[in-house]
C-alpha cells in the first residue's frame, strides 16, 4: 500500500504567509475605508461642517475660524491627504471641546474599557454558550431538560439586548440588589462583570446554538466511540474529545458576532454611563467634535478588524482545513 | 385559517391596536403636562405617562407604526437591492462573485450600529427618511448573500442553461428566469431584516440618535432607564413595545416562507 508523503514543513509557510498578509491587506482596506467613510460623510453630506459645530446662531466670523481650525478652507483632496496622514501617525489634532488634549489621547483612554467589557463579554458568553450546548448533547439531562435549553437558547438569541439589559437591571440591580448598578461607580469588578454578563447573552446564545448543531454531527464519529470504547467518563468523551473538533465554528461565529458586540457595547456604556469607547463616541456627536468622532470611530473599526483577524488566525491554527480552503 | 395569516395575525394585531390608540388618544403623541409627570397607568391613561408627564399610551403608538413603516420599508428596499444583485453575481461567476461574496461578508460582519453613528452624525437632527438610507446601506448583504448562495444551485439547472441556449441576455436570465425561483427563500429573510431594524432605531433612539421630535420606541427607553425606581413602568411599557414589535416582524417574516 502507497502512502502519501507527509506535505514538507517548508511549504506550509508561504501558505500561512499568504494568508497572513491577504489578511493584513483586508483589514487594511477595510479601516481605509471606515476611515474615508467617515471623513466624506462629515464633509460631502448636505451642510456645513463649520455650522453643525457651532450651531446656526454663529458669526460668519466664528465660522471662518472653525473652517480654519478644522482645515475646512483647504481642498477636500488636501484635507484628505491631511486626514490619512493624521491617522498613520495617530495624530488627528486637539480634540474640539478640549482644546490641548489631543483627539486620539482621548480615543487611546476611552478604548481601554470598552475593550474590557467586550473581552469579558466574550470570554463569558463563549463559556455559557459552550457549557449549553455540551449540556444540550451529553448524557447528563432528560430529553426534556434538553430540549428547554435549546427553546432557552433560540430564545436569548432572538431577544434584543437594548430591551432586556434594562429591564435584568431593574429586576436584579434595583429590586432584588442582588448586583451593583453596572453604573455605579464603586460597583468596580462586579458592576465590569454583570455588565459584560448582558452583553454576553446574545453571544452565549449564537454560540451555544452553532455548537449544539455542530456537536449534533460529530456525536457519532468514530473517535468519539473509539474514546468511549477506551473508557473515557461522558465528560471526558464529550469536553477533552468533541469539544476541539467544533472550536473552528465557535471562533468563527464570536468573530461574526464582533460587530453585534461593539454596537451593544455603545448601547450598554450609554444606559450604564460607563466610561468607553461608546460613550466618547456619543459624547463626541453631541458636540460635534470632529477629530475625536473621527479617530473614535477609526479606533472601533480598527479593534473590530484586529478581533477578526486574531478570530481567523485561532481559526487557522485549531482547524487546518481553514489554512488550506483561503 | 391558513398558517399565512396566523403568522401575520401578531404584527396586524399590533398595528391595529396602535392605529386604534392613535385614534382614540385625546390629545397629540408629544404633548407635554408636568403635572402628571410620570403618572402611572389608569383608566384614562392605559400605559401611564413619562417626563413632563407625555402620554405614554399615544407616545408608543405612534412610535409603533412609524417604525412599522420605516422597518418595512427598508427590508423592501434591501431585498429589491441584495436579490437581483446577488443572483446576478452568482451567475456572472469568478471574481465578480467573489468580489460580491466579500463584501457582503464585511457589511454583515461590521457594526452597523457604528456606520450609523458615522453617517447620522453629519446631520443635525436626523429624520426617518436619513435613519432608512443609513440602515438600506447594509440592509442588502443578508439578501444578495441568500440570492448567491441560491443562484449557485439554481445556475447549472436545465432551464437555465436552456435559456441561455436560446439567447437570452444575462439580465434577461436573472429577471426572468432565477429571480422567480429564489423568491419564495429570499423573502423569508424579509421578516428578520425587518426585526433587526426595529431593535436598531430603538437603539439609536435610545442612545439620542433617534429621529426628530422624540417619537421612538428607543426614546421611551431611555425614559424609562432614566425613570427606572420612579417609574417602572415606563421601562416595562418600552422593552415590551420593542420585543413584541420584533417578535412580530420575525413571525411575519414566516408567511413569506409559505409556497405562492
Amino acid at each position: 500500500m502507497s502512502v502519501a508523503p507527509p506535505r514538507p514543513r517548508s511549504h506550509r509557510a508561504p501558505i500561512v504567509a499568504r494568508l497572513l498578509v491577504g489578511r493584513a491587506v483586508e483589514a487594511l482596506v477595510v479601516v481605509t475605508a471606515l476611515a474615508s467613510l467617515v471623513f466624506f460623510a462629515l464633509r460631502m453630506l448636505p451642510g456645513d461642517p463649520a455650522r453643525l459645530v457651532l450651531g446656526d446662531e454663529a458669526s460668519a466670523v466664528e465660522l471662518a475660524r472653525v473652517r480654519a481650525l478644522l482645515h475646512l478652507d483647504e481642498p477636500l483632496v488636501a484635507q484628505y491627504a491631511r486626514f490619512l496622514r493624521g491617522l498613520l501617525t495617530l495624530d488627528l489634532g486637539d480634540s474640539f471641546r478640549r482644546p490641548g488634549t489631543a483627539a486620539m489621547a482621548l480615543v487611546a483612554r476611552a478604548l481601554a474599557p470598552t475593550a474590557r467589557l467586550a473581552g469579558v463579554s466574550v470570554a463569558l458568553g463563549a463559556a455559557a454558550g459552550l457549557l449549553a450546548a455540551v449540556l444540550a448533547s451529553g448524557p447528563w439531562l432528560s430529553p426534556r431538560a434538553r430540549g428547554w435549553i435549546e427553546r432557552i437558547l433560540v430564545g436569548a438569541a432572538a431577544a434584543p439586548l437594548v430591551a432586556f439589559a434594562p429591564v435584568v437591571t431593574w429586576c436584579l440591580a434595583a429590586r432584588a440588589r442582588i448586583v451593583p448598578l453596572p453604573g455605579d461607580p464603586e460597583a468596580g469588578a462586579a458592576g465590569l462583570l454583570f455588565a459584560s454578563a448582558l452583553l454576553a447573552v446574545p453571544l452565549a446564545a449564537h454560540v451555544g446554538r452553532i455548537a449544539r448543531a455542530a456537536l449534533h454531527d460529530v456525536e457519532r464519529a468514530p473517535f468519539l466511540a473509539v474514546a468511549r470504547a477506551k473508557g473515557a467518563t461522558p465528560a471526558r468523551v464529550w469536553i477533552l474529545h468533541a469539544l476541539p473538533s467544533v472550536a473552528g465554528p465557535v471562533v468563527t461565529v464570536v468573530a461574526a458576532q464582533l460587530g453585534a458586540l461593539l454596537g451593544g457595547a455603545v448601547v450598554l456604556e450609554r444606559m450604564f454611563e460607563r466610561a468607553g469607547l461608546g460613550t466618547l463616541i456619543l459624547e463626541a456627536y453631541s458636540t460635534r467634535d470632529l477629530p475625536v468622532l473621527e479617530g473614535a470611530v477609526v479606533a472601533a473599526g480598527l479593534l473590530f478588524v484586529v478581533a477578526q483577524a486574531l478570530g481567523t488566525a485561532a481559526h487557522a491554527a485549531i482547524d487546518p482545513r481553514a489554512r488550506g480552503s483561503r | 385559517m391558513s398558517r399565512r395569516w396566523l403568522d401575520l395575525a401578531p404584527l396586524g394585531a399590533l398595528v391595529v391596536a396602535a392605529a386604534g390608540a392613535l385614534a382614540l388618544a385625546r390629545e397629540a403623541p408629544g404633548r407635554l403636562d408636568p403635572e402628571r409627570a410620570w403618572c402611572s397607568p389608569s383608566g384614562a391613561r392605559p400605559l401611564g405617562c413619562g417626563e413632563a408627564g407625555v402620554d405614554l399610551t399615544a407616545l408608543v403608538a405612534s412610535a409603533e407604526l412609524r417604525v412599522v413603516v420605516l422597518a418595512v420599508s427598508v427590508a423592501l428596499v434591501g431585498f429589491a437591492l441584495g436579490t437581483p444583485l446577488g443572483a446576478a453575481a452568482a451567475l456572472a461567476r469568478g471574481r465578480v462573485e467573489r468580489a460580491v461574496e466579500r463584501a457582503c461578508d464585511l457589511v454583515q460582519a461590521f457594526p452597523s450600529f457604528i456606520l450609523a453613528l458615522v453617517v447620522l452624525s453629519a446631520v443635525r437632527a436626523p429624520s426617518r427618511v436619513h435613519i432608512g438610507a443609513v440602515f438600506a446601506l447594509t440592509a442588502w448583504a443578508p439578501f444578495a448573500r441568500l440570492a448567491l448562495s441560491q443562484t449557485r444551485v439554481l445556475r447549472d439547472a436545465a432551464f437555465v442553461e436552456a435559456a441561455f441556449a436560446l439567447g437570452r441576455s444575462r439580465p434577461a436570465v436573472v429577471g426572468l428566469h432565477v429571480l422567480p425561483n429564489l423568491l419564495a427563500v429570499v423573502a423569508v429573510q424579509l421578516g428578520s431584516t425587518a426585526a433587526a431594524i426595529v431593535v436598531s432605531e430603538a437603539a439609536l433612539g435610545f442612545v439620542g440618535l433617534g429621529p426628530r421630535g422624540g417619537v421612538s420606541l428607543g426614546a421611551v427607553l431611555d425614559q424609562g432607564v432614566a425613570a427606572m425606581l420612579r417609574a417602572p413602568h415606563v421601562l416595562g411599557v418600552g422593552a415590551f413595545a420593542v420585543a413584541a414589535t420584533s417578535a412580530a416582524m420575525l413571525v411575519a417574516g414566516r408567511a413569506a416562507a409559505a409556497r405562492r
